[in-house]
């Protein structure tokens, strides 16, 4: 049934326009997702009324092909200038730069090319064959399941902490500091903005991330621009198949995290790519390897947030529910074209959705081509001379901080979070971890206060809802497990010696 | 002598052609079309249309600047500090225009901003979960008033449109119901349609489908009339609980806009509304057009102020 469906959606793989559009929305997305400051969102945003005149056959294929090949692009800029492009890219950074600062870049872009491509084919077969399936349990995820859900993903901060965790819970309160400015989200009340119109809508996410990675990058390494062409390597070396069989049992949990996560609305892309990136850590053979230049720290985290975008369409088709910012333009564009996504869709229109889903299949094979294009060229970018390459990633950093939001004050957070990082460098105290509270401080807040509204504040609706009480059976699990691994009884006295 | 007075003549014959230069020239640059709210809402969905259509009907492009934040608060601040001159438009909505000014501290206030033109309004639709244990109107307050605070609705943020709703239909009812706050339309509804609340008020492009589908109850529409797209769904007014509570997409200049240039503007909109390409469009949005220009916008608003200080002075939440 869905197969015969499928083929006759192969139908519309035969409009020679359909593809030229996908492709050139592919192109402009990698360009988008690459340069930091330019998201997925804004893209999707400004061409989506472009699409309003246009053909459906046309019109979405190119909006779907800016919206995927920018998450995957995003990787592109975090491996070579360790700046992530969007913020779902922020967790490749940690091994992909790693390995190109040392002669790997082009090994590290074909992983997370594979990755990503791998991640969306995994999602989009999953968007294929069990939409409605998977709809339906998203639809149970309430207040209380996505608190114990944060919750959950707060326990990745330890995967991310490097050697001390003291150091890693210190930037993670930072973080969730930081998510607190602005107004309150229940009440409206004012929380530290201190009369500032900016800060009553909170500190921008990409301007601080841009800050962090890479002007602090620029910081750190302008101190050893003397001997800066100690990597002047050529980033020629690539990824065998022996590596990729390699990480292949993570790419398919990965793209499994990524696209169960994608179905639920209101996490999203950057979540889900620390998630992926956590879990894949602990079940790793190799952990120490992750933050220096693990394979299969890039695998995870870019298969986990391509894996989303196939999955967030799953809401948005079966319910008319966008689950992120990009899905809701989506919605906008499929109505725009008199298509509106929700339960009458695959009757009234069947024909067409599963045309889009051949759609995507097919980008996400163009998206290879081009990747491997662009994947031959990219390393060069990390044989440019420091005194060429800091200048315009500086630029580049000054540019994508202002339009985020065409707003100035995002320049002065982006330098700012470029000081803090630089200090926090020196100190040894990690990045991530706090980019990780700031992400999901906001909505374990939201769900939590609304599941204390729900429950007339008793704390018993967690254990009376079985999804929400499964969840914390699980963070139970991951925590006394942790435990067991590393307190044991010659440990616990060791216990303090142990933070640097 | 003469030299000066000529002088003089040039400088005053330059600085009056200019006057008039700009009179005639407005718009003489692109129009900044200024939505407060993050894309993907129908505010930036309204705004996309009407930018992708409003060329021709002012000489100079639109474009749509979207500048989230604050629930609204930091666009809003922005238009009404930029520069009146009628190329810095506000795209508003009766919450960030009407109420919230009067019932909270902002950096702005209500008579900010001179009305150009309202585009469209639509009212607010009360509907239940499938499995809610009523099904109408009467039913429903009955049950609120059986287990007071056990009703749990979808609500959308403080001060939003269902939260209003909402407040007007426990006044009118005399019950008491319980609201927790999602923070916008998308998720409220999705509580709503998981069972996690039992009730919700909100726009026809939000619950329309929902209703035809049997996703939801109907239980009725909060306006004069019956909504078109429904005919079967009464009026709160029919069903007992006299409630009018409209959301309307209107444009908005910062005060001290030359009144030739509000009513400029007006006009492109009031052209602007009846082009085909456009109203294609906005019915393919589930969204239907309702223009007032500038001078019945204002009076309207003035009407809807009224009402909704009288609304929160009798919840107690201002003072009388």
């Amino acid at each position: 049934m869905v197969i015969d469906s499928l083929l006759a959606g192969l139908a519309f793989l035969a409009n020679p326009w359909t593809i030229l559009a996908a492709g050139f929305g592919l192109v402009v997305g990698i360009v988008v997702g690459a340069l930091p400051g330019l998201t997925a969102t804004m893209a999707v945003a400004v061409l989506s009324p472009f699409t309003f005149f246009m053909d459906a056959a046309i019109g979405i294929p190119f909006l779907l092909g800016v919206y995927k090949a920018a998450i995957y692009a995003g990787s592109i800029p975090a491996i070579t200038i360790n700046t992530p492009g969007t913020a779902a890219a922020a967790a490749t950074a940690l091994d992909g730069h790693w390995l190109a600062r040392r002669g790997q870049a082009r090994k590290a872009l074909e992983m997370s090319l594979y990755a990503s491509v791998f991640g969306d084919l995994f999602a989009t077969f999953v968007l294929i064959f069990a939409a409605t399936a998977l709809a339906t349990v998203a639809l149970r995820f309430g207040a209380p399941e996505f608190a114990a859900l944060f919750l959950f993903s707060l326990t990745m901060i330890a995967a991310v902490s490097g050697g001390s965790m003291v150091k890693g819970l210190i930037s993670a309160a930072i973080g969730v500091f930081i998510a607190c400015i602005g107004l309150d989200p229940m009440s409206g009340y004012n929380r530290f903005t201190f009369g500032s119109v900016d800060l009553m809508g909170g500190v921008s996410l990409v301007p601080l991330l841009i800050g962090m990675f890479a002007l602090s990058e620029i910081l750190i390494r302008s101190e050893s621009l003397a001997t800066g062409a100690a990597d002047a390597a050529i980033g020629r070396e690539r990824l065998s198949w022996a590596e990729f069989r390699a990480v292949l049992p993570t790419l398919v949990r990965s793209s499994g995290i990524g696209a169960f996560i994608g179905a639920l609305p209101g996490l999203g892309a950057e979540i889900s790519c620390w998630i992926a990136y956590g879990v894949a850590k602990r079940r790793s053979k190799r952990p120490q390897e992750y933050g220096r230049g693990s394979l299969e720290g890039i695998a995870a985290a870019e298969s986990g947030n391509n894996a989303v975008c196939p999955a967030a369409l799953v809401p948005l088709l079966v319910f008319g529910i966008p689950g992120d910012t990009v899905t809701a333009i989506l919605l906008g564009a499929f109505m725009a074209q008199g298509l509106t996504p929700g339960p009458m869709l695959f009757e009234s229109h069947g024909a067409t959705v599963y045309g889009l889903f051949a759609i995507l299949l097919a980008t996400n094979v163009m998206l290879l081509g081009f990747g491997l294009l662009a994947v031959r060229w990219l390393p060069r970018i990390t044989l440019l001379p420091d005194g060429l390459l800091f200048p315009a990633v500086t630029i580049l950093c000054f540019a994508g901080a202002y339009s985020v939001n065409s707003s100035l004050f995002d320049v002065f957070v982006m330098v700012a979070g470029g000081g803090a990082g630089y200090l926090m460098r020196k100190t040894g105290v990690p990045v991530p971890p706090l980019v990780i509270g700031l992400l999901l401080a906001p909505g374990l807040e939201n769900s939590l206060r609304q599941t204390m509204m729900l429950s007339d504040n008793s704390l018993s609706i967690f254990v009376e809802r079985p999804i929400a009480a499964g969840i914390l059976a699980l963070i139970a699990l991951v925590v006394l497990g942790a435990a067991a691994r590393n307190v044991t009884i010659p440990n616990l006295f060791r216990v303090q010696w142990r933070f640097k | 002598m003469t030299f000066r007075l000529l002088a003089a003549g040039v400088v005053l014959a330059s600085a009056l052609g200019a006057v008039a230069a700009s009179a005639e020239e407005f718009p003489s640059k692109p129009i900044r079309f200024v939505t407060p709210y993050p894309p993907g809402g129908a505010t930036s969905l309204h705004a996309a249309i009407i930018t992708t259509a409003a060329e021709p009907f002012f000489g100079q492009p639109m474009i749509s600047i979207i500048r989230a934040g604050g629930g609204g608060v930091v666009g809003t601040t922005e238009v009404s500090k930029a520069e009146p001159d009628g190329h810095t438009v506000l795209f508003g909505d009766p919450t960030i225009i009407s109420l919230r000014p009067q019932v909270e501290q902002l950096p702005f206030k209500a008579d900010d901003f001179i009305p150009v033109a309202r585009i469209n309004y639509a009212p607010a639709v009360f509907v239940a979960g499938k499995n809610a244990p009523f099904s109408n109107l009467k039913e429903m307050t009955d049950y609120a008033k059986a287990n007071p605070d056990k009703l749990v609705y979808s609500s959308d943020n403080v001060n939003g449109l269902t939260y209003v709703a909402f407040e007007m239909l426990k006044k009118e009812t005399g019950t008491k119901m319980k609201g927790v706050e999602f923070g916008g339309g998308g998720p409220a509804i999705t509580q709503l349609l998981g069972g996690n609340t039992m009730a919700y008020a909100g726009l026809p492009t939000v619950v329309g489908e929902h209703i035809t589908s049997g996703a939801v109850k109907p239980i009725c529409v909060a306006d004069t009339q019956r909504w078109d797209g429904f005919k079967d769904v009464p009026t709160c007014t029919e069903a007992g609980a006299p409630i009018i509570w409209h959301f309307w997409l209107g444009a908005l200049v910062p005060k001290g806009t030359p009144t030739d240039r509000v009513k400029r503007l007006s006009d492109g909109f009031g052209e602007l509304v009846k082009d085909k390409g456009f109203l294609t469009l906005i019915g393919r949005i589930n969204s239907r057009i309702d223009f007032q220009p500038h001078e019945e916008f204002a009076k309207t608003l003035e009407a809807e102020r009224a009402a909704l200080k009288a609304l929160y002075v009798s919840l107690g939440k201002l003072p009388g």
